[in-house]
């Protein structure tokens, strides 16, 4: 081993993003191969933005070895099996965005193209059009409030629901605390005051808390949330704003009590100026609208909020404030930043937990052996570039493409310039009726052809190989897709019967 | 079908690529109104691009529902492992790129990370040692895929090596019972729309025309459509690949049925060898810039392991890519779309390739541009990934024999590959998009096989202690060295499965032509 090498770890913040870094890196750097030590403090709140998350999120407990059902007792957890999005496209409007695909590609082609042709026959004949939620198993259990996980069936739907979780995010950060600090994890309360950069290279040497107490690292973690402790405020590194695109800035939160059995799927409401989501737990339901204040008031988006809540409120609602986009560098000197404290994008699409997960792989992946070559960082930061940057084109997707003409603050979505690619992309969609998935991409066909059609981006076009199919044999196919989509729902018990059967929470804090 | 669809196809060409463009078509537009005609002429002898192949020909062969057997018979084909380079990293040294993986990934990294940690303290194996198809291949082994997953023998990969003459007659057979029309003759004259030059028609010797809403053009290096109708460019790569010729002849086998290719290389380029059924294949790819064609063709007589079947053959190219595959409604596919040699059996892929893009993106008759730039992008994209993993082999090397060698050991090379080295060389990391071909193990056979080592290693191969970390090594190789002992021998393997009916020495004397078949790319 080397003498260079890394030898200890300093993590700056301990919310979801710290305490998921500080488990993930002692669970892979194990036998005392580092120190590992996180700096917290009691006194700054943590911002638990994002308490869904997406079907990844398995990937990382089974990495670090967790059982499911403990982890979903503890955290108050409830499944997820997509997101449904209410008064995007017009007022009244509502559609599935499902974990998980459409049919099935048939002679090569995707389903989808064979669906449009159905349609299209379906419009002729005035006929109504079968909606393309009814070929995907978890858009159907999502609606009958169904919930399972997949079991060996060859060739089911059953096989293959992928699922993610809606959980207290402050629960998780306790129970991956306990995970990290088994591990030989130190937890160390205090609040930095001070940095120290290392007069030729800038590097970061050490921290000082407000006790006095020094800290010395060779790495340093920033997981201090939107204000950047190390990587802005220490380092200088710059942020590129995203408003012109996404120009929500503002969110406030509550939380309140269910008034029903908890639904497998995060809901997003479209308001004025904003959107509104509806994160159902096992105990209470979070809330929160976020808004575009040079759309709309605090106290006017407090007020949607609180009249559209289910049961009563459980606390004050609390307003937070952010700039969309991302820092320049995401790794910078001896300094990386997870979570807030690397960008910030809404979580319509709960994609915050996802992208400190993405931060930390890389990290491990990326991990310098001796000192930090500038070839990693560069790889590192680009990647997570194109990372932020696709699930940023996604996100403006929901805006753009709306027929809503009820506000100034939609008219300007609705109007403004995009990104070159996503005009592509929706041009692709629009002549051809294809979509293709770039590289590595986050989310999958599925993903961009139930928001481009939920949100009524049309096309007349299909792929022209279905045309090779009578028209007779396409119904009967998708009827028969239909079919088993429908039967397969029918064999999974409620969401609500699921957990109770499995992993209900222990006590339910009100 | 929607008034605007196309439902009349013209291919320009046979050889492999005209007729794995007509046999993959009318597959997938089976039982629909499409019409697909081919134009070929005997007097135009086709080039057999490839006789050696990589694994994703099978998903070819498996879409259109081809019976491996049957195939392997009617074709003369054997089972490939890998490639063996000899020579290429220095004169006397050797290494093996396999289909298939190294060892096993440990702790969330890949394998060589803890081979390299090994290696640092000492150890001599080779990464040779942890792969099952090199373990095979060297005794000249073979099977197909067994075991639950996770075993060993379920992750064997493989590709084969055929007679491409047979196989385009193989697919011309089948591509005319599904309702292909074959015509023979030469195209004299293109027909071209007044107002946007789109082809109409094609014109034959015999006066006839053949109209279509698409031409697919598999003319060869010629590029009768996509360049001397539709002047789509060329962009030349000779620069970083300066071979442009290559002379080729089969000669009769000696020794054991190999179930790889080999490579060697040569003073002013390589030589191929191609174990068939019946004979062997035989080829050096050259740079008529660093050695005469005279003494190419010695040198390829010099180095034949058996007697010779046929007179050598030579053949010209220019490494490159056509600036616009797909031009107005007309596609290149096969060698009028560029040209890379075949260094590691991509020919044939590409065409592959070309063809399952085609699919997904095929067009309406109004041709929305959207298809074609996606298509032009998408195959873009593909032949610099390959080109950049053939210069790797070229720029790697230490030898300094030949004013070839200290060209292209010297020389600039494209960006991309630059930072895959530069990843590599620090810290031994090889990162790979989806979208391309050659992945992990390719990379690493190539850059360890020609003397590429990493300054370091992944930090977190040294979470495991010394001890545990050669104990492992020595579990995996014993478990690989045993389950390659266990196949079957290659020829033994083909005896019992998919010996071809013919006898090979007939065959070979009453050929009244050259054997066209031998060489991977004549034209």
């Amino acid at each position: 081993m080397s003498n260079k090498r890394i030898r200890k770890i300093v993590i700056v913040g301990g919310g979801t993003a710290g305490w998921m870094a500080a488990s993930a890196i002692a669970h892979v750097l194990k036998n005392n191969y580092a120190d590992i030590t996180l700096i917290e403090s009691q006194a700054i709140g943590t911002v638990g933005v994002g308490e869904a998350t997406i079907p990844q999120i398995v990937n990382f407990q089974t990495m670090l070895g967790l059982d499911e059902n403990e982890f979903v007792a503890r955290t108050n957890a409830t499944f997820k099996l997509g997101i449904e999005f209410v008064n995007w496209s017009s007022q009244g409007s509502r559609y599935i965005h499902p974990f998980g695909s459409y049919g099935i590609e048939m002679e090569g082609i995707a389903f989808h193209h064979f669906w449009l042709k159905q349609r299209n026959l379906q419009r002729a004949k005035g006929a109504r059009v079968t909606p393309l939620s009814d070929y995907c198993l978890q858009a159907v259990a999502a609606k009958r409030n169904l919930f399972m996980r997949p079991v060996q069936a060859p060739n089911s739907p059953l096989e293959k629901i992928a699922y993610a979780f809606q959980f207290d995010a402050l629960l998780y950060a306790q129970y991956l605390r306990e995970i990290a600090e088994s591990k030989g994890v130190k937890r160390i309360e205090g609040r930095v005051v001070d940095t120290h950069l290392n007069s030729e290279n800038g590097y970061i040497e050490k921290l000082t808390l407000d006790n006095g107490q020094e800290i010395d690292g060779d790495l340093f973690v920033d997981c201090s949330g939107f204000r950047g402790l190390l990587i802005e405020e220490a380092l200088e590194t710059g942020y590129e704003e995203w408003t012109h695109w996404l120009p929500c800035d503002r969110a406030v939160a509550v939380p309140c009590e269910s008034v029903g059995d908890p639904e497998p799927y995060t809901r997003s409401t479209a308001h004025q100026a904003g959107w509104q989501w509806r994160i159902p737990l096992q105990h209470r339901i979070g809330n929160g609208h976020v808004f575009s204040s040079p759309y709309m008031s605090d106290e006017e988006a407090t007020k949607i909020l609180m009249q559209n809540i289910d049961g009563k409120p459980l606390a004050d609602p609390r307003i937070l404030k952010f700039v969309t986009g991302r820092r320049r560098k995401f790794w910078n000197k001896n300094c990386v930043a997870i979570g807030l404290a690397a960008g910030f994008m809404e979580p319509l699409e709960s994609t915050s937990i996802h992208l400190a997960q993405s931060a930390i792989a890389k990290l491990l992946a990326f991990f310098p052996q001796e000192e930090i070559k500038p070839v990693d960082v560069d790889m590192f930061n680009a990647m997570t570039v194109t990372e932020y940057e696709q699930i940023r084109d996604f996100l403006i997707l929901h805006y753009h493409q709306t027929q809503r003409t009820d506000s100034d603050f939609w008219n300007d979505v609705r109007t403004m310039e995009i990104p070159n690619n996503l005009t592509q992309r929706m041009e692709l969609y629009r002549e051809t009726g294809r979509i293709f998935r770039q590289n590595d991409e986050l989310f999958t066909d599925t993903s961009w052809l139930a928001v481009m059609d939920g949100q009524e981006l049309d096309t007349s076009a299909y792929h022209p190989v279905v045309d090779a199919m009578g028209e007779d044999e396409l119904l009967a196919r998708l009827n028969n897709i239909r079919d088993v989509v429908m039967n397969s729902a029918d064999v999974m018990p409620t969401h609500r019967k699921f957990i109770d059967d499995n992993c209900k929470a222990s006590q339910h804090a009100s | 079908m929607p008034a605007n669809s196309i439902d009349r196809i013209v291919i320009v060409g046979g050889g492999t690529a005209g007729w794995m463009t007509a046999a993959a078509l009318s597959n997938i537009f089976r039982g629909s109104n499409m019409q697909i005609d081919l134009i070929e002429s005997e007097e135009i002898g086709t080039v057999g691009v490839g006789e050696a192949t990589i694994p994703e020909i099978m998903k070819f062969n498996g879409l259109l529902g081809i019976d491996e057997n049957e195939f392997m018979r009617a074709t003369q084909a054997t089972f490939k492992l890998g490639i063996e380079f000899h020579d290429w990293h220095k004169p006397g040294q050797r290494y093996f790129h396999p289909f298939g993986v190294y060892g096993l990934d440990m702790e969330g990294i890949s394998f060589h990370h803890f081979w390299l940690r090994a290696r640092a303290a000492g150890d001599t194996s080779a990464l040779e040692d942890y792969c099952l198809a090199w373990q095979a291949a060297k005794n000249g082994r073979f099977s197909k895929p067994s075991g639950p997953p996770n075993s060993p023998l379920s992750g064997i990969r493989y590709a084969y090596h055929f007679d491409a003459l047979l196989y385009a007659r193989f697919l011309r057979q089948y591509a005319e019972k599904l309702g292909v029309r074959r015509t023979e003759g030469k195209v004299v004259s293109v027909q071209q729309r007044s107002d946007d030059g789109f082809i109409e028609s094609v014109q034959l010797e015999n006066g006839d025309k053949k109209e279509a809403q698409l031409f697919i053009d598999c003319t060869g290096f010629f590029g009768l459509l996509i360049e001397k109708t539709l002047e789509s460019g060329y962009e030349d790569w000779s620069h970083w690949l300066p071979c442009d010729s290559a002379i080729a002849a089969p000669c009769e086998r000696t020794g054991n049925l190999t179930p790889y290719t080999r490579s060697t290389a040569r003073k002013a380029g390589w030589q191929w060898r191609i174990p068939l059924q019946h004979r062997v294949g035989n080829g050096y790819v050259y740079a008529s810039q660093y050695t005469s064609d005279e003494e190419a063709r010695q040198t390829l007589v010099d180095n034949l392991e058996g007697p010779v079947l046929a007179e050598p053959r030579q053949l010209r190219f220019t490494t490159g890519k056509r600036r616009e595959i797909w031009k107005k409604n007309c596609i290149a596919i096969g060698l009028s779309s560029g040209f890379l040699e075949p260094l590691e059996s991509t020919s044939i892929h590409l065409i592959q390739s070309a063809i399952s893009k085609l699919i997904s993106l095929f067009p309406t008759g109004n041709f929305n541009p959207v298809d074609r730039q996606k298509f032009n992008q998408l195959i873009d994209q593909e032949f610099e990934t390959v080109r950049d993993f053939l210069i790797l082999h070229y720029k790697a090397t230490e030898r300094s024999d030949s004013e070839f060698w200290n060209y292209v050991r010297a020389m600039e090379i494209p960006e991309f590959l630059s930072q895959k080295l530069k990843l590599f060389e620090e810290a031994g990391r090889i990162f790979r998009d989806e979208n391309e071909i050659f992945a992990e193990p390719s990379w690493l056979a190539v850059l360890t096989g020609q003397g590429v080592f990493p300054a370091q290693y992944h930090p977190i191969a040294d979470v495991i202690s010394p001890e545990e970390t050669m104990q492992r090594l020595h579990a995996i190789k014993d478990v690989i060295g045993r389950a390659s002992a266990s196949l079957p021998m290659h020829e033994d393997f083909i005896a019992e499965n998919c010996k071809a009916q013919s006898d090979p020495k007939n065959q070979s004397s009453i050929r009244t032509e050259p054997a066209a078949d031998a060489d991977p790319f004549k034209l």
